[in-house]
C-alpha cells in the first residue's frame, strides 16, 4: 500500500487515529523504504528538539521576568518626550535623572553636564553631544567601520520633514536610541537598555532596536526609511528640512 | 469582571516562550524582544483571555502576532541595515554539539515565515495540528501543507 507524504508525517507526529495509524504500521513492516521515510520524519523532529532544548534551561533574563511580574518595562526604557518637559531647569532634570534613569544608564553616562559625554541635559531637553552628536552627524549608515561606538541604524523624516535617526552607543552598555535634528542640535526622542554584542562584536545597529525604539522609530516615520544615497544627501544638508 | 491574574503561570511559561521566539528570530536578543513584547501584551489583555483557553496556546499566538508585526515593521527598515554579518547565532557551547545545533538554527532561519512558524510549532513546541493551526489561524490543511514543506526543505538543508 502507498502513502503519501502527509499521512506518514502525521503518523509520525502522533495525529492519526486507531485505524490508520495500524495501516501504517502494518504497511511500514512489511517496506523498510516506507519504515525508513517515518525514521527521517521522527530524526528530524529530534534534532530540531535537540536544537532548542537548551534555551529552556538557560536562565531568564531579569527584564523578561520583570516584565512577567508586571514590571512593565520602565524599568529600562525612558520617554524622553513624556519626561522632559522643555521649561525645566537643570536641577529638577537631574532630580528625574536620579530617579528614573539612574541604573539604567548607570548614571555618570548621563550627569556627565556639558561638553564631552554623549548625552548631555540643556534646558531640559536631552541632546546628543560628544561621540554621539558627531555620529549623528557624521556617520553613513551604509558606510560605517563595524567596531564604531556608535553605530548609526535607519535614517528617516517625520511628517513635519525633520530628520531623525536611530543609533546604538556603546559605552560600558549598549544603549539605543532615537535622536532627531531640531534647532541645529539632535534631540533625543527615546534611550533604551540594549544588550551589547557578544564576544566583543558589534551588532548592526538596526537588528538590536529594544521594542521602545522601534515602537518610537514606528509611530515617528513617515514613509519608507531614507536609502543611502538620500541619506548622504541629507548629510550634505547638515540634516536641515530644507524648503 | 477583573482580568485573572495571569502573572504566576507567566513567568512559568517564560523558557517555552524564549525557546518559540529563539527558534522563530534565530538569535537571543531579538527572540527576548519578542518575548518581552508578548508578556506586557498578555498582560495589557489578560481580559480577553477566555476561561477555557490554555493560556499556553493564547500565548502562543501572541508571539506569533507580535513577530508577524515586528517582520513587516522590520521589512521597512531593512534595506539601511549595514550589511548584517550572519554572525548572529548565539549558541551555548556547553549543550549537545554546537555545530549540529548551529546548522539546525540556521536551517530554521531559512524557511518562509509561515513554514517556520508551523515547525516551531508543531515540532519544537510539541503542539497538537490542531493547536498549531489554531495559533496560526488557519485550517488544520493549511497548517499540514506548510509543516510538510517545511520538513522537505529542512530534509534537504541537512542532509
Amino acid at each position: 500500500m502507498n502513502f503519501d507524504d502527509e499521512t506518514l508525517m502525521a503518523y509520525a507526529d502522533g495525529e492519526l487515529d486507531g485505524t490508520a495509524r495500524a495501516a501504517v504500521e502494518a504497511a511500514m513492516a512489511a517496506d523498510a523504504a516506507l519504515a525508513e521515510r517515518v525514521a527521517r520524519h521522527h530524526e528530524l523532529r529530534r534534532r530540531l528538539q535537540a536544537a532548542f532544548e537548551p534555551v529552556l534551561t538557560e536562565p531568564v533574563p531579569q527584564r523578561l521576568l520583570a516584565g512577567a511580574r508586571g514590571a512593565g518595562s520602565a524599568g529600562n526604557v525612558i520617554a524622553l518626550k513624556a519626561r522632559a518637559a522643555p521649561h525645566w531647569s537643570w536641577p529638577q532634570w537631574g532630580a528625574i535623572a536620579a530617579s528614573l534613569v539612574i541604573g539604567v544608564l548607570s548614571g555618570a553616562l548621563l550627569l556627565r553636564r556639558g561638553e564631552g559625554g554623549p548625552i548631555v541635559a540643556v534646558n531640559g531637553q536631552m541632546l546628543a553631544g560628544g561621540v554621539l552628536a558627531s555620529a549623528l552627524s557624521n556617520q553613513l549608515a551604509s558606510a560605517q567601520p563595524s567596531d564604531a561606538v556608535v553605530q548609526i541604524g535607519v535614517s528617516f523624516r517625520t511628517r513635519d520633514g525633520a530628520y531623525c535617526r536611530t543609533f546604538v552607543l556603546q559605552d560600558g552598555q549598549a544603549l539605543a536610541g532615537l535622536a532627531c535634528h531640531e534647532r541645529g542640535s539632535w534631540q533625543l526622542q527615546v534611550l533604551a537598555q540594549s544588550e551589547p554584542g557578544r564576544g566583543g562584536a558589534y551588532r548592526p545597529a538596526g537588528s538590536s532596536l529594544p521594542p521602545a525604539v522601534a515602537r518610537t522609530l514606528d509611530t515617528l516615520i513617515a514613509g519608507e526609511p531614507l536609502d543611502a544615497a538620500a541619506e548622504a544627501a541629507a548629510r550634505t544638508r547638515n540634516w536641515s528640512r530644507g524648503q | 469582571m477583573p482580568a485573572p491574574d495571569l502573572r504566576p503561570e507567566l513567568i512559568a511559561l517564560l523558557p517555552r516562550l524564549r525557546r518559540f521566539a529563539r527558534a522563530l528570530c534565530g538569535n537571543a536578543h531579538d527572540a527576548d524582544d519578542l518575548v518581552q513584547t508578548t508578556v506586557e501584551r498578555a498582560l495589557k489583555h489578560a481580559g480577553q483571555l477566555r476561561p477555557d483557553s490554555q493560556l499556553a496556546g493564547w500565548t502562543f499566538g501572541i508571539v506569533r502576532n507580535a513577530w508577524i508585526d515586528e517582520q513587516r515593521a522590520r521589512g521597512r527598515r531593512t534595506r539601511l541595515f549595514a550589511p548584517a554579518e550572519s554572525g548572529e547565532h548565539v549558541a551555548d557551547a556547553t549543550h549537545g554539539s554546537q555545530a549540529e545545533l548551529l546548522a539546525v538554527q540556521e536551517a530554521l532561519q531559512r524557511l518562509p515565515e509561515e513554514q517556520r512558524l508551523a515547525v516551531a510549532l508543531v515540532l519544537i513546541e510539541g503542539l497538537s495540528y490542531k493547536e498549531a493551526a489554531h495559533i496560526m489561524e488557519v485550517p488544520v490543511g493549511t497548517l499540514t501543507s506548510r509543516l510538510a514543506r517545511g520538513r522537505e526543505a529542512l530534509q534537504e538543508l541537512l542532509t
